[in-house]
């Protein structure tokens, strides 16, 4: 058991006097190197030549190790076209481990060789031949004196940059020719912008940017030699030429503030008259036959009386002046109308007076009554429905509530009998048909009046209606009770013309005219009378027939 | 209608097309001439200067390039450096290799050296790029700069004499320079020398004489018409 701790043990003590032995070693010989500094020097480098102006140059090297002991450093060289190996001219011009090579001992377009030879007590170390032509190794210095200057135009202000060629550099024979660059870089990015300025001490840059802060730098390089370095960063801040501008433009605003104001001055306070002019009132819907207004007045029998009313009976209300009117005549060939006894169907006529059209569409077209609702019948008369030329409702639409609600009054002129029927409809059973109607055209007379309700005209009472035959049976004046009718003034003067009654149809369209004293009863009104009806109408035409100097038609 | 302005306006129109061919050829391109032919465009002779010296860099310029690529391909001929001075063809002319000594020479001189080096490089040139078109290592762009380098010499150098003619007639150098009548007196008698050199040798001897001419030039024009860009 303990044999092979003893064998362990004795292993462990052998490697360390090893160990031991070979530090002392490492010991002694350092202190044997350390003894013996010196050396021979360690080989220089040459490093790069330059020639700034082309008519000197300079080069330098890196020494190698010197070895402990003091080195000197030598260069030599050779040089096309010369015999033999020369030395350096100068080692102090330019510094420590440099060659400056003066006027008189740098030619150009010849090749140099040179080599840089370390010495020492123990020995020397020669470095490799560098071979360079003067024309290879061009660089100039920097640029001097660059110079900022912001030039302030009217329109636009630029950036003048001014600078010198650099020191020692001959431009003026021609022996080099000196190109230059320029990079210029805003404050706010970094990136740089490049320009070439050629041959030219000067450059300008337009647009820059008012407040801006521009930083440039030039570099310049003689033939076809490198660059040089860059100088030194220059600074310049733009003034700021705002305000002006702003001013300006502050001058501009108001100006151009003031008449907008104005016109939305104006678009508020009228408002409305906008408000009508962009949106035009969209028409309500409207229920033919029914009076919107009426309803709305909210009392129920004149509602009812609304829904009634209009369906049937439009109200005429007064004259047109110089309407033309039709006088439905038909052919009567059931007899003279004296003998209206003998008729007993009875057809409502549709004597419609000019401008009015009633609602009756089937009842007329079965009947053949064309109303001609000719003349714009608008509101002369102020009653009048407005014209269509079918009988259609609408014309019940147009007429004005006002007038509606005073008369109440179906303004159909249709003839009745003294049969009181209400209901208009009923008049369809008792109609006959026309068999031959012809319209006589009815000159109204009524001129020179102007008012519409007052007008003087004589009624006649319409004895029968015999199919479609109208028959007027006596001129007597009909007797009006003032419940609401229309006064009808007798207008004698205008009775210059000659107007005949009809005294009665004959056969094959005649009609039987009635010449009577033109003082009285000369119209022959042909309008309803009063109605025994709920609902009266007025009719407020009275035709006349034109007669004409000849003899009336016989 | 139609009819009458139909003939109207073709002769309307030859006429217009007469008008401006006459205009055309009468201002034609006007030779350019040194002296002052009837007829003729003179140019002065600060801008014969600048035409040459542009030339000469453009030609400096493409040297340089091949000059470069030159390298890149064939790095050995830098390594056989040693002590080795080449020998270029034209180190026999008097060349000279610094400011002072260019400007103490007299234009005449200076004008006779670098028509000297011009005529000197026109068939070595010519050669050169036989060699290069017919050689595998190179592109065509290479073999088309040497043929633009040949071309160039030989227009530089009508150019250059075309300045000195000028400057004879305006009296700033003397008439007798009989070289300028036969340039090729001007060669050295044993002008086969560039035959014996490779390609780049020849390549870094013309780049060198071609900056030579360049600054001659330069040199000569700032002296004789400095006003403009010296």
């Amino acid at each position: 058991m303990s044999l092979p701790f003893l064998r362990t043990h004795c292993g462990t003590v052998g490697a360390r006097m090893w160990r031991d032995l070979g530090l002392a070693v490492l010991v002694l010989l350092s202190a044997a190197v350390e003894s013996n500094s010196t050396s021979p020097p360690g080989k220089p480098v040459l490093l790069s030549c330059r020639s700034p102006e082309k008519e000197t140059f300079t080069c330098w090297w890196e020494p190698g190790s010197d070895g402990g002991l003091p080195t000197t450093y030598r260069l030599y060289y050779e040089r096309e076209r010369l015999e033999g190996v020369h030395e350096c001219p100068d080692y102090w011009s330019a510094g420590s481990n440099s060659c400056f090579f003066n006027k008189t001992h740098t030619l150009i377009w010849v090749d140099y060789y040179l080599t840089v030879v370390a010495s020492n007590a123990l020995g020397n170390a020669t470095s490799d031949i560098f071979k360079m032509d003067v024309m290879e190794i061009m660089k100039p210095n920097v640029p001097e004196n660059v110079t900022l200057l912001v030039v302030e135009t009217e329109d636009s202000p630029y950036l003048h940059i001014r600078w010198e060629h650099p020191r020692n550099t001959d431009t003026e024979s021609g022996w080099v020719t000196i190109k230059y660059e320029l990079r210029i870089k805003q404050e706010k990015n970094n990136k740089w912008k490049e320009y070439m300025s050629g041959t030219q001490s000067h450059f300008s840059l337009y647009s820059i940017a008012p407040g801006g802060v521009y930083t440039v730098q030039v570099r310049c390089k003689l033939d076809h030699g490198s660059w040089s370095e860059w100088t030194n960063s220059t600074n310049v801040k733009v003034p700021n030429y705002v305000q002006n501008e702003r001013s300006f433009w502050i001058l501009v605003a108001t100006l151009s503030a003031i008449p907008f104001m104005a016109a939305m001055c104006i678009l508020i306070v009228k408002r409305e008259n906008v408000k009508q002019c962009v949106l035009p009132p969209v028409p309500g819907p409207k229920i033919r036959g029914v009076d919107f207004h009426l309803l709305m007045s909210g009392q129920s029998e004149d509602s009812t009386n609304a829904l009634i009313i209009n369906q049937n009976f439009p109200l005429i209300v007064g004259w047109k002046d110089q309407m033309e009117e039709y006088l439905i005549v038909t052919e009567n060939d059931i007899g003279p109308p004296s003998d209206a006894s003998h008729c007993q169907k009875r057809k409502k006529s549709l004597i419609i007076p000019a401008g009015f059209c009633s609602d009756w569409e089937i009842q007329c077209k079965s009947t053949h009554i064309q109303n001609d609702c000719a003349g714009g019948t608008k509101n002369e008369t102020g009653n009048f429905p407005k014209n269509n030329k079918s009988l259609s409702g609408e014309s019940l639409s147009y007429m004005e509530p006002s007038k509606l609600q005073k008369q109440q009054c179906l303004g159909q002129n249709f003839v009745n009998t003294e049969a009181t029927d209400p209901s208009p409809l009923n008049y369809d059973n008792a109609v006959k048909p026309f068999t031959n109607s012809g319209y006589v055209d009815i000159r109204k007379h009524v001129e020179n009046t102007q008012e519409v309700n007052v007008k003087q005209v004589d009624y006649s009472r319409v004895e029968d209606v015999n199919g479609d035959n109208v028959f007027i049976l006596n001129n007597k004046n009909l007797a009006f009770n003032s419940s609401g009718y229309m006064d009808f003034q007798r207008q004698e003067e205008k009775l210059s013309e000659d107007y005949s009654r009809v005294k009665e149809v004959g056969s094959n369209n005649v009609v039987v005219l009635q010449i009577q004293d033109m003082s009285a009863d000369t119209k022959n009104p042909h309008a309803t009378g009063a109605h025994k009806m709920g609902v009266c109408t007025e009719l407020i035409n009275s035709e006349y027939i034109d007669t004409i100097p000849a003899p009336p038609l016989m | 209608m139609p009819g009458s302005i139909r003939p109207v306006s073709v002769v309307w129109v030859v006429l217009v097309c007469l008008l401006f061919c006459s205009r055309l050829l009468s201002v034609g391109a006007a030779p350019i001439c040194t002296n002052a032919q009837a007829g003729c465009h003179a140019l002065s002779l600060a801008n014969l200067f600048d035409r040459v010296i542009q030339h000469s860099a453009r030609m400096h310029g493409i040297s340089n390039d091949l000059h470069s690529e030159f390298e890149q391909y064939f790095l050995p001929s830098k390594n056989q450096i040693g002590r080795v001075s080449r020998n270029c063809h034209t180190s026999t002319i008097f060349t000279p290799n610094g400011k002072e000594n260019a400007q103490r020479m007299a234009r005449q001189e200076l004008t006779e050296v670098i028509l000297k080096l011009l005529v000197a490089w026109r068939d070595p040139l010519w050669h050169f790029h036989q060699s290069i078109a017919h050689h595998h290592d190179f592109n065509n762009f290479s073999a088309n700069k040497a043929l633009e380098m040949s071309d160039m010499v030989h227009e530089l150098r009508k150019g250059v004499e075309k300045v000195a003619e000028k400057m004879q007639m305006m009296g700033i150098i003397s008439n007798s320079v009989s070289s300028l009548a036969s340039p090729e007196a001007l060669l050295p008698s044993d002008s086969a020398e560039w035959r014996l050199m490779k390609d780049y040798d020849l390549l870094y001897c013309f780049r060198r004489d071609s900056n030579k001419v360049q600054n001659y030039l330069k040199i000569l024009k700032c002296r004789i018409v400095p006003e403009h860009g010296c």
